[in-house]
């Protein structure tokens, strides 16, 4: 009998289920499908801005403190010290997986990134390879892309950080330095990187271009399977620090992520189902008995002692609504914090700092990460909640999706694998 | 191909949400520039076309082998290889059939024509000559896997002509073409192990699923071979008994692929939907509800199982695994490679060949990955069965085969019931 | 200031003020033609592309109908490559008139509007999500009409024949001369936006097909033009749901049409007076509209995707009318400013619809041909625009030529396959300040992620032409703009022979401007799908890209206010002042 089965395979549910199998639960997870692991940067945000996309935050958890104080309903708020536990844990975990990931050199600091526009992101983790590129660092960039890849464009991003203070300059290398194909995308050329050949023609072509003192800034596909390797060689041959930019989708970093964060939980024999898309449920009394999913006879029933939904919100299909201004959760229908109205949705402009209310909309939770109803009352006795479905966060406008998903997701692990009465 | 009602699969475009996933995961897309990736070709160009239109739009969908990898990664539910089925059916309607996929089709004929006398079947088509002359004229790949007639008579002729266990208990078993005319082994040890839990196995008549025909955009005559087995197999599902079959592709046929991508769904198809099982399904049920004997004997060895693209496509988990894992000393390894390449009739065309070699490569390095000394792999589809083979050079079996020998009632080695 | 001198101005860069460039270039004049912002900002952008057979007329406003099917015929012979002959239904849903649909149909056949009656079983062979409880169905040969294309088709075509054509050139004031009695409009003072300059132009003939702003505009010179700005709300459906245009078989009503137009269904539209054509808001009861009566010609249609919300304003003229704008005529008005209002050399064409511009145009160029005493005939009836050659407009074209050609790697925007080519060609050889101005030459971002991913991929080349400088191009090989559409017709990049506007701007301004400009059209319906599609935009720009921390955030374009601007009317910062939202 499976212990715990966790719905939704992104980053909160994969965290979810590995937190929970080291702590001895039989584990399965259930998803429809793969999503913002896949498009993001690859990199743990932890708080970019807070309150508002006006106030760049410097150093994120001490400004957790603030946050908590202001917003007692918000996810950072629910957590006692799991997010520490849970970014250690993941530190320690990337770093038995071959895929290290580290901070700023000033402990507690965000890292400044340079964005596939040329912008500055704030992160708090990123794989080493994209490291070098900490904006807080003196030495001018090279930014180089390949003529042919239409997801990157190295004059722009040099031209931007230029106009912020950060000297770069840019250049194309032709696309077949590393593919004898047209056309690619960037899974595809990272792929291409596994093979040494390929790394060291471009490795030439890098150390022809580059002026001493510079870093080399890359568009992220220097390797899937052989990352590590590859990254490390080419940046041996080319002699100058170099550095990863994540692009549009699909993002490499995040691809990589996701499989090592696989392969590990295969090992500790979790079950990922992929192409399972929860569409009903039993419950006896406040406990659910089994979820189902599509299947292309009868649907498939899936029991387990407990439940965990990390379905992702709106971006991950965790969260629906029609023209009617309904807004559901698609699993057990659970009640949704959400704006009055459909007239309180959005703001008018697009890039508002103050965001869009209706991305704040989601699963509300007690403490011990169970949901709620509006009177505060635990639904589900054996139903956990993690990641980007909870209320009161706009993680993409305060640039903290993957700190998010970490934190409460090994929270609600760990409530889980200590279920209260 | 024109939007029938808001059930047709080419609604589900709307979900795209363009995010690249299918693309990312698409093995043919991966290896080669002449498929553009399965959000290109579905979703995408779906919005470029439109029945009745002067041409159809379409050449590269074509180049889809229908793994249906696209479908199982999309986190929004877009039907992408139904989608992409359903242009090449426009495609086909329009400009006609090439005669080697007409061909392909007509497996069923094939295989009987070729069953009345197979030693010479088998001499006249697996021999360098008649290949290289099959490549030349009719574009199928001289080195594609080509199952061989059986020698031993179809499965139909010796399940009629040797005493059957009867009982109060009865189950209905689809063969499928190739158990029929290829794999007659397999079918043998499926009513082994049917006969062994105490089921009377009726096989009724039956014909091809049509999966070939749908594969290469046949859509009219694979509706007729999809009508014809309704007719021949509702009743039994409507007298409530079970309709099992072990061939993991002409299951998802029958029970949603025609249906879907046909546009034809009634009480007859729902009502085979309900009855039919993957037979490894069916084995798993037993055992959740305690009635599966697990009494099985030790079958020590390392066997490496693809997991075929079609039985995740069934989105059943891995029934076939849930079963072996109980069988002991016996070490399932399960791959996660994302297709054979073979892909139904694609890995046999002369110009997608070398496509599905390199899809199939992720296969065959798991395979190697396990070690020298196994012996054995297993795959529930027999297209990865002879794709595995030919990629590895190492015997291939069904899970029912795995199960029979681990009853005692079958022969790993020689595939034969003992 | 620079200083022009034409014998005609034409004020509006519309399909009623290309067409009539066209036309006056064709007699062998001298015209200008300014337009305040790109071809088609004002209304010739924003309808829903309707090919009028007529039939929608034919028992309410039998003039308009004749013109329709005249124009109609006409149409599809010199703009033949900016038309879809879809065919159109004329739908008699069980809510509609018993005694309409024959009055219909009598009236059809005395204005010679082909019109034939099907069984609603073969109507339903070829529309199968059509109400399926429909009584009758007409067949007319309604089509669909790519507007931009045409606009821009009429305008080279004038070039060709000798016309300038100047977008971004605002008319700030008319240029009035003589005293009471003899008053003569003498030309226009005109700012050229981009440059921020003033330019005179002087001309014997100044025509105002600014629609909407024609009573603006002709305030400058004194003359009361009273335009009744009738706003029409549009919803797109994120695909072909349809194939033939959908009408409702009954006196003309809101939310009784369905356009099958380029890659998406148009549900339209509603009709309401408002006082500031530049500033539409689109209100939720309008939504609701749509979506109920779309209901009647397809069940289910209100849990479609929807891309895309939009207005536009139909100028509409009638003398002395105070009522509703949706009983007001659609006919064609030439007001001649002479003899109407005792000042010269000043004519305003207004009304009509988009299917009658060539006529419009026509009416226009001939009163204007009489006091200048030239009268050579009008050649537009029978005078093809560059284009036509590529026959009509089919579905599947843009992707057969991607397929054909292999261009699959130079898609920029994937949803509507538009090449990089294409998007070079048009940024160089069409004057283009945003983003925008390019979406309505290629149909940059008009598909189902509404800019996710091509917004970036064009900013990024964008700038990278920048820096490249003009490119010159040995073959002389000129750009067509007809062929802007075509992937196949746009293998090469060419060379730029005029400079190109929108290199002026920052890229962070351009992709801000494009993406808030894409959010505007969409706050109308954002839900369910289209609501994951924006978050993942969402996505990428903030969290990926964090576009909105780029450098240049205090540079604005001429059109950023534009775009600011939210065209709904509640959001959070701006909640409803009565409880429960907007109610009709």
């Amino acid at each position: 009998m499976i212990d715990l089965i966790i719905i939704g395979a992104g980053l909160a549910g994969l965290f979810a289920a590995y937190t929970a199998a080291r702590a001895g639960q039989r584990v399965k997870i259930v998803a429809k499908g793969l999503g913002a692991t896949h498009w993001h940067a690859g990199t743990i945000d932890v708080l970019g801005y807070y309150p508002t996309a006006a106030a760049p935050v410097t150093r994120p958890l001490d400004a957790l403190r603030d946050l908590t104080r202001a917003q007692p309903p918000h996810p950072y708020a629910l957590l006692d010290g799991a997010l520490n536990d849970a970014l250690e844990n993941f530190l320690a975990l990337m770093q038995e997986l071959g895929l290290p990931y580290a901070g700023a050199a000033n402990a507690g600091d965000n890292l400044w990134l340079p964005s596939p526009v040329g912008a500055a992101r704030p992160t708090f983790l990123a794989p080493r390879a994209q490291l070098a590129g900490d904006l807080q660092r003196a030495e001018p960039m090279l930014i180089v892309g390949l003529q042919g890849l239409r997801d990157f464009y190295p004059h722009l991003i040099a031209e931007n950080l230029t106009k912020q203070g950060h000297p770069a300059r840019a250049a194309l290398l032709p696309l077949d330095l590393i593919t004898e194909r047209r056309d690619s995308n960037t899974a595809q050329l990272a792929a291409a990187l596994d093979e040494p050949a390929r790394r060291a023609k471009l490795g030439a072509a890098l150390k022809n271009i580059v002026q001493p003192g510079e870093r080399i800034g890359l568009p992220a596909i220097v390797g899937l399977e052989a990352h590590r390797d590859a990254f490390d060689e080419l940046q041996a041959q080319v002699g100058a620090p170099l550095f990863e930019i994540p692009t549009l989708p699909p993002s490499v970093p995040g691809v990589r992520l996701t499989n090592a964060l696989r392969n590990r939980l295969r090992q500790l024999g979790v079950r990922i189902e992929i192409n399972a898309d929860v569409m009903g449920f039993h419950a006896e009394g406040d406990r659910v008995v089994w979820i189902e999913s599509d299947a292309s006879g009868r649907p498939l029933k899936h029991r387990a002692e407990k439940f965990l939904l990390a379905t992702g919100g709106i971006l991950g299909g965790g969260i629906n609504s029609d023209h009617t201004g309904k807004v559901w959760e698609t699993v057990f229908d659970l009640p949704l914090v959400t704006p009055p109205n459909r007239g309180q949705w959005f703001r008018a402009r697009f890039f508002d700092p103050a965001g869009h209310p209706i991305f704040r909309a989601g699963v509300a939770v007690n403490r011990e990460f169970q949901p709620i109803d509006a009177r505060g009352a635990r639904v589900f006795a054996n139903v956990w909640a993690a990641g980007n479905l909870l209320a009161h966060s706009d993680s993409i406008l305060e640039r903290s999706l993957e700190g998010v998903a970490l934190a409460t997701a090994c929270a609600a692990s760990r409530a889980a694998c200590h279920p209260k009465p | 191909m024109h939007t029938a009602s808001w059930h047709s699969v080419g609604m589900t475009l709307d979900e795209c949400i363009k995010c690249n996933v299918c693309t990312t995961y698409c093995p043919v897309a991966a290896v080669t520039d002449k498929f553009p990736g399965p959000k290109y070709v579905g979703p995408q160009a779906q919005r470029f076309r439109e029945s009745g239109q002067l041409k159809s739009p379409d050449i590269s969908v074509d180049y889809c082998s229908a793994c249906r990898v696209c479908n199982e990664v999309c986190p929004s539910g877009v039907k992408i290889a139904e989608i992409n089925a359903r242009a090449k059916a426009q495609i086909v309607a329009e400009r006609g059939i090439p005669l080697r996929n007409w061909f392909f089709g007509r497996n069923e004929q094939l295989g009987r024509i070729g069953s009345i006398a197979p030693h010479l079947a088998n001499l006249g088509f697996h021999n360098p000559v008649s290949r290289y002359l099959a490549e030349k004229i009719m574009g199928v790949a001289r080195h594609a896997p080509i199952p061989r007639w059986s020698t031993q008579g179809s499965f139909r002729k010796w399940f009629f002509s040797t005493p059957r266990l009867k009982s109060d208990k009865k189950i209905v078993y689809f063969h499928g073409c190739s158990t029929n005319y290829y794999e007659p082994c397999v079918g043998k040890a499926a009513v082994a192990v049917l006969e062994h839990l105490g089921y009377e196995v009726i096989v009724p008549p039956q014909n091809c699923c049509g999966l070939p025909m749908l594969n290469n955009g046949e859509f009219p005559a694979a509706e007729k071979l999809y009508r014809s087995n309704l007719e021949k197999l509702v009743p039994y599902a409507d007298k409530g008994y079970p309709i099992v079959g072990t061939s993991v592709s002409c299951v998802l046929v029958l029970r949603e692929e025609a249906s879907e991508m046909l546009d034809l769904e009634n009480a007859a198809t729902r009502s085979l939907r309900a009855a039919l099982w993957d037979l490894s399904e069916w084995l798993r049920d037993l055992l959740e509800r305690g009635e599966l004997d697990t009494n099985f004997r030790e079958l020590k060895m390392v066997l490496p199982y693809h997991v075929s693209c079609q039985a995740r496509a069934h989105r059943m988990g891995r029934p076939s695994l849930d079963v072996m894992t109980l069988i002991p000393g016996l070490d399932v390894r399960e791959g996660n490679a994302k297709c054979c390449g073979l892909a139904g009739t694609y890995g046999y065309k002369v110009e997608k060949y070398e496509i599905a070699m390199k899809v199939g490569e992720e296969a065959f390095r798991f395979v190697r990955a396990q070690g020298d000394d196994v012996k054995f792999t297993t795959s529930d589809s027999e297209i990865c069965r002879w794709q595995l083979e030919h990629g590895t050079h190492k015997d291939c079996r069904a899970p029912v085969e795995i199960l029979a020998a681990a009853y005692g009632l079958y022969d790993l080695d020689k595939r034969r019931l003992l | 200031m620079k200083r022009i001198e034409t014998d005609i101005l034409v004020m509006g860069g519309g399909a009623t003020g290309t067409g009539i460039a066209w036309d006056a270039a064709l007699r062998g004049l001298r015209v200008v033609l300014v337009e305040k912002r790109d071809l088609t900002h004002g209304t010739t952008g924003r309808y829903h592309g309707l090919l009028h057979s007529g039939g929608r007329y034919a028992v309410k406003d039998p003039p308009s109908a004749a013109e329709c099917i005249a124009e109609n015929r006409i149409l599809r012979r010199t703009h033949a490559h900016c038309i879809e002959d879809t065919g159109g239904f004329f739908v008699v849903t069980p809510e509609d008139d018993n005694d309409y649909p024959d009055q219909f149909y009598a009236a059809c056949q005395r204005l010679g509007i082909p019109c034939e009656e099907i069984s609603v079983a073969a109507a339903l062979k070829r529309e199968p999500l059509m109400n399926p409880q429909a009584r009758r169905v007409f067949v007319v040969p309604d089509g669909a009409a790519d507007s931009f294309q045409a606009t821009h088709s009429t305008a080279q075509a004038a070039q060709r024949a000798g016309a300038t054509i100047l977008t971004y050139h605002e008319v700030k004031q008319l240029l009035v001369e003589g005293g009471e009695g003899n008053r003569r409009v003498v030309g226009a003072r005109v700012r050229d936006v981009a440059r921020g300059e003033d330019v005179e132009i002087r001309a014997a003939m100044t025509i105002n097909a600014t629609g909407a702003w024609a009573g603006v505009v002709a305030q400058t010179a004194g003359v009361r033009v009273d335009v009744i700005p009738g706003k029409g709300t549009m919803l797109a459906v994120n695909h072909r749901i349809i194939n033939t245009v959908l009408n409702r078989c009954k006196m003309p009503d809101d939310g009784d049409i369905i356009v099958p137009i380029h890659t998406v269904s148009v549900l339209g539209t509603t009709d309401e007076r408002v006082q500031d054509p530049e500033n539409l808001t689109i209100e939720p009861w309008e939504v609701e509209l749509l979506l109920r009566e779309g209901e009647k010609l397809i069940p289910g249609v209100s849990r479609a995707r929807f891309v895309r919300a939009w207005a536009g304003v139909r100028p509409l003229y009638q003398e002395h009318y105070n009522g509703a704008s949706r009983d007001a005529t659609r006919d064609l008005t030439l007001l001649d400013h002479q003899t109407r209002d005792g000042v010269a050399g000043f004519l305003t064409i207004i009304g009509g619809k988009w299917t009658t511009f060539r006529l419009m145009a026509q009416v226009t160029m001939d009163k204007a041909c009489e006091y200048l005493n030239n009268c050579k005939p009008c050649l537009t009836a029978t005078t093809p625009v560059p284009g036509v050659e590529q026959g009509h407009y089919w579905l599947g074209h843009r992707l057969r030529e991607v397929e054909e050609h292999h261009l699959q790697n130079e898609l920029v925007c994937e949803c509507e396959l538009v090449t990089r080519a294409m998007l070079e060609n048009a940024a160089r050889n069409n004057p283009t300040l945003t983003l925008d101005d390019l979406r309505r030459d290629v149909r940059l971002g008009m598909g189902p992620c509404q800019g996710g991913f091509c917004t970036y991929r064009a900013v990024g080349i964008l700038h990278q032409l920048k820096d490249e400088g003009r490119r010159t191009n040995d073959e002389g090989e000129v750009w067509e703009v007809a062929a802007m559409q075509s992937p196949a017709h746009n293998l090469a990049s060419l060379s730029a022979p005029s400079s190109t506007l929108v290199f002026g701007l920052p890229s962070s301004v351009l992709l801000r401007d494009f993406l808030q400009e894409r959010w505007k059209g969409l706050l109308p319906i954002l839900w369910g799908r289209q609501l994951k599609q924006e978050r993942l935009d969402e996505l990428i720009y903030l969290a990926l890209m964090n576009a909105d921390h780029l450098p240049d955030q205090n540079v604005s374009s001429p059109m950023s206010d534009f775009y600011s601007r939210p065209g709904v009317s509640t959001t959070a910062d701006q909640p409803p002042a009565t409880d429960g939202g907007g109610a009709r």
